[in-house]
């Protein structure tokens, strides 16, 4: 009964691991909705009593990665066709993403996903290294060495020097 | 020299280390300074990114979001007593049935809408509806209303939902005004997706919305007092 007032507590959560996964804002709650959506649609395969919001991260991970995959299919397909006019698109996109990004949503656009979604995880969610692998489904050796590489990359980019 | 390695430093950062090894880094980093400063950089990083990100999860979630969840069968707040439910329910129920499912828009006495000096106003059992029905309450007509939220500017507006139509009404001195009306799904049944998920009205609402929608405390709070 108490499904989606569950749900609802926790989403300005999930909101917030959308958009640390997304290219911005937008996108951001973009995934959300599809999320949400994916999640009431699937309630019957949540099992009362363990965690809703690894339930509902893992439902948005998984999103976002087919997302991305669609997103390199298309690519791949469309590229060398419209290599000529790709390259100006993607000028303008730079300078776009340049100019209304900040350092942080940058510099976590260009960790690979692997790392992006292990950081998002333990250092924005705050979760444990336990609850992260088990949402990633990877072991916990696998997960501590995508969090080491995924933060020096960050600290490379911030320029945050001691 | 050390044993300590970037694995072990982040994980004191994180709060991932056992005690013992807590300590070990702890004395580690007294004697080396390149180390004290490999795990500062690393503290200010996390704080950066949770900092950063911290302030989406106080924001107030878009109306559209929290529409996808504002079901009936929420809410299990009190109702009326048992002895009166099956009356009032009942008798709302048959006659919003006959105001929205087979009532005229215009012409006949029990139709839904009003055009008074070029407004539409929700008349007859839509106007009660919204003037006494409780999202909370999770009533079973044939109207099921949505949100109760204020307006940029002041003013209450509800969302509704039913058999013929579904929309977005604000209250105002002569009644409540219809900003947007849509075709609804037709009769209800337990599986069919409401119509006030309509992007057309959740946009409506998205830029009519100050804030977030009231919780059941709150809608009970502006009924109370006639949405004023």
């Amino acid at each position: 009964m108490s499904f989606e007032r569950d749900l609802l507590a926790i989403l300005p959560r999930l909101r917030r691991f959308a958009a640390s996964l997304s290219h911005d804002r937008a996108d951001g709650d973009d995934l959300c909705q599809a999320a949400l959506e994916k999640g009431l649609r699937a309630r019957d395969q949540w099992q009362p009593g363990t965690r809703l919001d690894s339930w509902m991260y893992r439902i948005m991970r998984n999103l976002w990665i087919d997302e991305g995959r669609a997103r390199q299919r298309a690519a791949r397909t469309f590229a060398p066709e419209e290599a000529g006019a790709d390259v100006g698109y993607a000028g303008d996109k730079a300078v776009e993403q340049a100019m209304t990004l900040s350092d942080v949503d940058r510099a976590m656009q260009a960790l690979p996903p692997e790392q992006r979604e292990a950081i998002a995880l333990v250092l924005v969610e705050g979760l444990s290294y336990k609850e992260a692998a088990a949402i990633l489904n990877i072991p916990m050796g696998t997960l501590t060495s995508r969090l080491v590489r995924g933060r020096g990359a960050l600290i490379e980019l911030l320029g945050e020097a001691a | 020299m050390t044993d300590i390695d970037e694995a072990m430093l982040i994980a004191w950062v994180d709060g991932e280390l056992d005690e013992v090894t807590r300590r070990r880094v702890d004395r580690a980093v007294a004697d080396d300074p390149a180390l004290a400063a490999r795990l500062e950089q690393h503290r200010r990083l996390r704080a950066r990114l949770a900092g950063h990100f911290a302030p989406i999860a106080q924001e107030d979630v878009p109306a559209s979001m929290q529409a996808m969840l504002a079901s009936p069968t929420v809410v299990p707040i009190a109702r009326p007593s048992r002895r009166w439910s099956w009356v009032t329910g009942g008798a709302i129920a048959a006659s919003l049935l006959l105001g929205l499912g087979i009532g005229h828009m215009s012409g006949g006495q029990d139709g839904p809408i009003a055009v008074r000096n070029g407004a539409m106003l929700a008349r007859g059992s839509l106007a009660t509806a919204l003037d006494s029905q409780l999202a909370s309450a999770g009533e079973g007509g044939s109207i099921h209303i949505g949100l109760s939220f204020r307006r940029k500017g002041g003013g209450w507006c509800r969302s509704f939902d039913g058999a013929a139509m579904a929309g977005v009404a604000c209250r105002t001195d002569a009644g409540w005004q219809l900003l947007q009306a849509v075709s609804g799904k037709g009769q209800a049944s337990e599986y069919r997706q409401a119509a006030s998920a309509d992007p057309r009205l959740l946009a409506t609402i998205d830029g009519l919305i100050d804030g977030a929608p009231v919780d059941a405390q709150g809608e009970r709070a502006a009924q109370a007092a006639g949405w004023r």
